[in-house]
This record gives C-alpha cells, structure tokens and sequence, in this order.
C-alpha cells in the first residue's frame, strides 16, 4: 500500500465516522420532559468486597436501590469496595453525602457500620447479613437477615432425591454464619431424604461433622481457580448435584461440570441463576434465593412511609424472603411426588414441625 | 540485570572501565524522566479520566442523539459531569465545600495524608530499589509481612505505654526487611533475577501470612475458620494525632520522617554513594571495588524495610483487626508512586500525597456515579507516559533524543566522573 492510497483509506474512513456521527446525531431534541414524580429521600449502599455487577449478592441488593430509584422517585448514591480498606472510608462518604438511608451490604461490614451507626447518630443504617452489636448505642441500626437454612432444607433434600449417584457437593466462599447456614439447611435436608428412604446419601463438604469445604479465604468470592478445583474434586468423587455458596462462583463450578462431561447440575443461591444467567439454564436444577431486591425495596418503602424503624427483618420461607426458585429446563425431570414433598416440608418447616438444622 | 557477572566479587584485571549494561542505561532514563514531562503526563492522565467520565455519562449519551439540533447540551452535560467528577474528587480528598464547620470541611484532607502515609512510606522503598537499579515488584509480601510482624507484637506481647509501639513498629520494619534480603541475597549468590523472586515472594508471603492467620499466632479467636488477626493492643496502636473526629495518625509522622530519612540516605551518605553507583553502572561499580553483591543485599533490605513502615502503619494505624487483603494494593500502586515521584524523596512524597488524594476523593466520585475505575486509568495514564518513552526507545533501540533534559545534565555532570567519554 503506497502512501497516497493509505492516505485516501484514511479520508474515507474519517468521512464514513464523520457520516455515521451525522446519522447518530440528527434526531430531534427533546422538549422539556415532564419530571418524573420524586420524594425527598436518598437512599445509599455500599458493597461487601467485589462490584455490585456480581450476578449475585451485591447484585441482588443494588437491584433493590434500583427498583427503589425508578418506582418511588428517591434519588441515590453508591460506593464499590474493593477491599476490606475501603468499607470505613465508603460508609464515611454516605454520611458527607447525606444518605438518609445507607445499606451497608454484608457480614463484612458489621464491625464499620456499627461503629458508623454510633458516630453517626443522625444517619440511619441497614446492615445485610449483619447484626446490631449494641442496640442502645445505635437505634439508627436496622439487620437485615435470612433464615437461609430453610430454602437450603429444601434444596438438599432436592438434591438428595433428584441424585443418581447419591453423592452430592457443597462448598463456601468464606468459613461466616451467612455462608455455612446454607450448607448445613442443605446438608440436613439431604439426611432428611436418607431417613425417609434409607437410601444411604453422601453429602461432600458440608461443615457438619467437620470443618466443610471452604475456597481459599484471602480471596473468598474471587478465588474462581479454587472454587473449579473443589468443584473437580466432587465431580471426581462422584457427586452429581454441585451446591455453590459462594456468590458468583457458580461460573466455576459450571466450568468444572462442562470440563467434565458427566450429567452433573448445580443449585444457584441468593438469585434464580437460570434466568440471570442463562447461559447455564441447562446446569441449574434450582436456585436456593435470597430476595434481596424486595427486603431493600420494602425497607426504603416503608422508612419512606412510616418513618425509620430498627426493628430486625428476618426472612424465612414464610413471608417469601426466601425460598427455592422453579426447576426451570429441568421441571420435567423433578418428579411430581418430590414436588409435593417439598411442599410438604416447606409447610412443615413454616408451621415449625421441622427444623432445617437437625 | 539477570547478567549474573554483575554479581561477582572479583575485580577484572584490565582497568578500562566496563560500559554500564543495558538496563543499568534504562532505569537512569525512566528516572531522569524530567519535570515537564512528569507534569504533562498528570495534565494528560486527567485529561483522559475527563474523557472517560464524559464517554460513560448517560446525560452526555442521552444529549449526543440530538447533537447537531442541539449542540449546547452536549457540551453542558459533558462540562458538568466533569466537574462534578473532579469536583466530588476536590471535595472527597481536600476540602468538603458541603460541609457546615471547618472541622468537617478540612476532614478529607486529614483523610488524603491518612491515605497516603503508606503509599509515600512503601513509594520510597519501591524508589531505593530503582536508585540500585532493581525492580522490586515484591512492595505487598513484604508490606504484609512487615504489618504480620508488627500485628504479632502489638496483640500477643503486653508492653508498657510508649515502649510497645516501638517495640511493633521496628518489628515490623525489621520483619520486612529480613523479607526483603531475601531477594537480594538470592540475586547476589545466584543471579537470580529480582523481578521474578520479589513477584514469586509475594506469593509465599501471602499464603504464609494467611495460613498464620489461621493458627493461634495471629489470630483472633472469635474469628472461625477465617483468617483475622486480633484487634492491637491500645499501647500499641498509632496514637491519633487531631483527636478522635480525625482518622489521620501518628504514621503521617513517622512517613515524613522517613522521607528525611531516605533523602540523607541517597544524597548525603556513604552507603547511599555506593547504591546509587551501583544503580549507574553496576560494571564500572564493581572495579571501582564496590562489593555488588553485598550492596544488592543491603539495598533490598533497605528497600524492603520502607516497605515495612507501611505494613506497620497499616496494622497499627487501626483499632480492629487485619486480614490479608490489608495491602489494599498499596505495595503494587508504591510501583506508580516511586516512578511518578523520579525516586528522589521529595518526587515521592508529592506523589504519594496525589494519590492518597485519588484514594481518599474515590468514595465520592462514586457517589456522583462515577466509576471507581476512572481514577485507576488516570494513574495507569500518567505511568505510562512517564515510563513508555524510554521503554520504547529501548525496545526498538531508537536513537536518544538529542536535547538532554536539566534533570538528566545534572545528573551526568555529578555522577559521569572518570567515565570513559563516548
């Protein structure tokens, strides 16, 4: 190519840019549009280490902020950390922003957003998957928190019975109460299968009787090698439903179970993996859900409304914080006598006949 | 710098002296960067940030469909969402102009000198290296490992007032540096190149401080499974320095300490003589009859132990405990610090202050929607522009340009001494 036809490429690409720029930019401008309705109220969140695009936890609460800023109008603020360094700093923001309402999201940030609530007595707080550590020293503190044990009851027991091989799988993202409660739901839910049929169920890295599979805790939700290699691990010892606790790991263990070939599936948590991230809606027998959206939703709602109020939200199978998603690609192959059974357990666990950690 | 003959103990016979190696040649360059060229890339490192903030500002996309029957909205929104992107920067790391008393308003900046005590402290650590003619990629093993010593001392030794902290923080510094002499002794006996065992080294540092995190000796025992150190002792905690409003700590002052330190270490001393020899030329160093090896060993060492000032001040400068995610990515961004502040101390101590200022104004850039990602190509901006020109110019082996810069005459004219002229 000489330099004159290089030259002329050139031109012609700058003209067709130039044109295209012409296209993009010749539409009518807008007339002042009307306002959308707005509240005088600012809603905040701050994440638990990674980014709120998770495809799961942090995911699930922006949603909910989200939902808040189309439906009710409020206005919003919002801070990504990406270290355990960065919670303290990114509480502090919400408090110069003037959040009246900041969610620090996840078990993580309890000890900042109690020490935040206290220094901060005029700002309100909600704590996800935390707890209030002096209820005196901070009634601007909500918790939000699940019973994630009895959707995960549910899914074991799925599991166990949906399984050939009767050998299934779990494992966590991080050795803390909001993690190890869905595998050990799920891990009794398995042996409430074992009772009822007395056909023997192994249940893999469940921290019942030992310490439980766990990914390497320095980097948690983020360690994508170690959760293929637990994942492997399983797949290798037999288990042929995966039970992921680990936010947005489940890419992993769905990369083992491809790598693999066997007709393994794995159960998502905290959203309904199937529908958020399709590309697995073959590999996903269910999702074990942590509604989320709508606790955050609800609970902006309702300050909104009847002003703030530390009263603690649980979620539990009963008022719907909770529960297992549909079977979606594999509704046929779930038979409709283990769908009546969970809905007898499900029913029995509401009413407290059965507890999903025994 | 992998030439294992720079590491030799013996003196050649011949009294020519050697010309200084190629990567000796490279790192004088990356140095000897000059001012103009170190306050262009800041302007272009904001400039391109500015672009971004514009390029992913929905307003902006919203008003570009009608561009040309409307221009002035475009270039309305695209000003305010830089200005409010720098502005909530100004306001997160500076001065809070929302803010309804003085104390409140000057509390970012408080915040920025908190922020950037560990990056000058393990920037100038990071810088020695350079000045030697090493490449420590090693800043967050060795800061890990000197906030692991530091931790170790502050909860499981009980010492009086005044006399614990001491005892912590040269724990730490010493416990970093014994990190670091590792990678020098290694490169001096063997050769082995410092870039890959300082990058291998944070690894090992890593996984040991996190498997300790996991046993009695460092952690705390209400943590589980998890790897969490206990909260120090009072005595042996950074005592703050405006009072309990204010995060900013006793380490800011024991950086700008450091600082001084590391200024009458490279200008003034003997040791620092040697090290910036070596770092000219390593070849015409060792027949000048400097011990290479020995001085790698000492550099690293001292180099590390910056590094460990900031591992100190992060395990110390705090009323909870760690767990190892505490580098936060202080002893990588060291790297960019050591680079944009030229290594001479008051370079660093400026750039350390810039980017304690991006880390502290973060949160807020958030808060006005605005990436968190942003900041990270401005820094990634500014490095490149000052590192790339020689780089390249090395790579492709283009001639120098012929106009030497003030910084780099200056240089020559007091360290080209008895230097063969070419």
């Amino acid at each position: 190519m000489n330099v004159i036809t290089r030259k002329r490429g050139l031109a012609g690409l700058a003209l067709l840019g130039a044109a295209g720029l012409l296209l993009a930019g010749c539409s009518a401008a807008p007339t002042a549009s009307s306002t959308a309705k707005s509240v005088d109220f600012k809603g905040c969140a701050v994440s638990d280490e990674g980014s709120w695009q998770d495809k799961s936890f942090n995911e699930a609460a922006y949603e909910g902020l989200m939902k808040a800023k189309t439906d009710l109008g409020i206005t919003t603020a919002d801070a990504e950390s990406n270290s355990t360094e960065d919670f303290d700093p990114n509480l502090a923001q919400m408090v110069s922003a003037k959040c009246d309402l900041t969610f620090a999201v996840g078990f993580n940030l309890i000890d900042p957003v109690n020490a935040a609530a206290a220094a901060n007595p005029d700002f309100n707080f909600v704590t996800i998957d935390g707890s209030v550590t002096d209820a005196a020293k901070t009634p601007n503190l909500k918790a939000i928190n699940y019973s994630m044990a009895q959707s995960s009851y549910l899914a074991g027991y799925l599991a166990a019975a949906y399984s050939t091989s009767k050998v299934i799988g779990t494992y966590g993202g991080l050795d803390i109460p909001a993690v190890t409660e869905f595998m050990e739901g799920f891990y009794y839910g398995a042996k409430a299968y074992e009772k009822e049929t007395g056909t023997a169920v192994k249940v893999l890295g469940a921290p019942v009787g030992g310490g439980g599979t766990f990914t390497d805790p320095g980097k948690s939700f983020g360690d994508t090698e170690g959760a293929k290699t637990i994942s492997a691990g399983q797949i290798a010892d037999g288990a042929d439903v995966i039970f992921p606790v680990a936010g947005g790991l489940f890419s992993a263990t769905a990369e083992a179970i491809k790598e693999s070939g066997k007709p393994v599936v794995f159960i998502g948590v905290d959203k309904n993996i199937a529908v958020t991230s399709p590309e697995y809606k073959d590999l996903v027998l269910t999702s074990v859900e942590k509604r989320m959206t709508q606790a955050v939703y609800d609970v902006i709602d309702d300050t909104i409304k009847n002003g703030f109020s530390s009263k603690a939200y649980l979620g539990t199978l009963e008022n719907d914080g909770t529960d297992l998603s549909d079977f979606g690609a594999f509704d046929s192959k779930v038979s409709d006598e283990i769908k009546d059974k969970l809905k007898t357990l499900k029913a029995g666990i509401i009413d407290g006949s059965i507890d999903p950690l025994k | 710098m992998s030439n294992p003959e720079n590491t030799g103990l013996l003196v050649p016979l011949d009294e020519e002296i050697p010309a200084p190696s190629r990567s000796n040649e490279l790192m004088r360059e990356i140095l000897g960067g000059g001012v103009v060229r170190t306050l262009l890339a800041l302007v272009v490192g904001f400039v391109v940030g500015a672009i971004l903030i514009i390029a992913t500002n929905e307003d902006v996309l919203a008003s570009a469909g009608y561009f040309f029957s409307r221009p002035s909205d475009l270039l309305t929104a695209a000003w305010n969402a830089v200005s409010t992107g720098y502005g909530a920067l100004f306001r997160g790391s500076i001065y809070d102009t929302t803010a309804t008393t003085f104390a409140e308003g000057i509390r970012p900046l408080t915040e920025t000198l908190r922020l950037a005590s560990p990056l000058i402290a393990a920037g100038l650590g990071i810088a020695l290296s350079f000045r030697v003619g090493l490449f420590n990629i090693g800043g967050g093993g060795q800061l890990l490992v000197g906030a692991a010593f530091a931790g170790f001392v502050s909860f499981q030794w009980h010492l009086p007032w005044g006399i614990h902290l001491i005892v912590a923080i040269i724990f730490g510094i010493l416990g970093a540096a014994l990190w670091g002499a590792i990678v020098g002794f290694l490169k001096a006996r063997t050769g082995a190149n410092e870039v890959i065992v300082t990058i291998m080294l944070n690894y090992i540092a890593v996984s040991l401080v996190s498997f300790l995190m996991r046993t009695p000796i460092l952690q705390a025992p209400d943590a589980s499974g998890n790897p969490k150190t206990p909260a120090p002792d009072a005595t042996a905690q950074l005592p703050l320095l405006l009072g309990d409003g204010f995060a900013l700590h006793l380490g800011f002052v024991l950086v700008v300490a450091a600082t001084v330190l590391y200024w009458w270490l490279m200008e003034r001393s003997t040791i620092g003589y040697r090290f910036r020899a070596v770092g000219l030329n390593a070849n015409a160093a060792k027949t000048a009859g400097i011990n290479v090896g020995r001085i790698y060993i000492l550099a690293m060492a001292a180099s590390a132990a910056f590094v460990g000032l900031a591992g100190v001040n992060q395990a110390l400068g705090r009323n909870t405990g760690f767990t190892p995610t505490i580098d936060s990515g202080i002893g990588f961004d060291a790297i960019t610090v050591a680079l944009l502040g030229g290594s001479t101390a008051g370079g660093v101590f400026l750039a350390g202050l810039l980017f304690g200022a991006m880390k502290a104004g973060s949160p807020a850039m958030q808060v006005e929607s605005i990436s968190p990602e942003v900041l990270g190509v401005v820094q990634g901006v500014i490095v490149l522009f000052i590192a790339a020109p020689p780089l390249i110019r090395a790579i492709f082996r283009l001639p120098k340009p012929a106009t030497n810069s003030l910084i780099k005459q200056w240089w020559r004219a007091r360290f080209t001494r008895g230097q063969v002229k070419k």
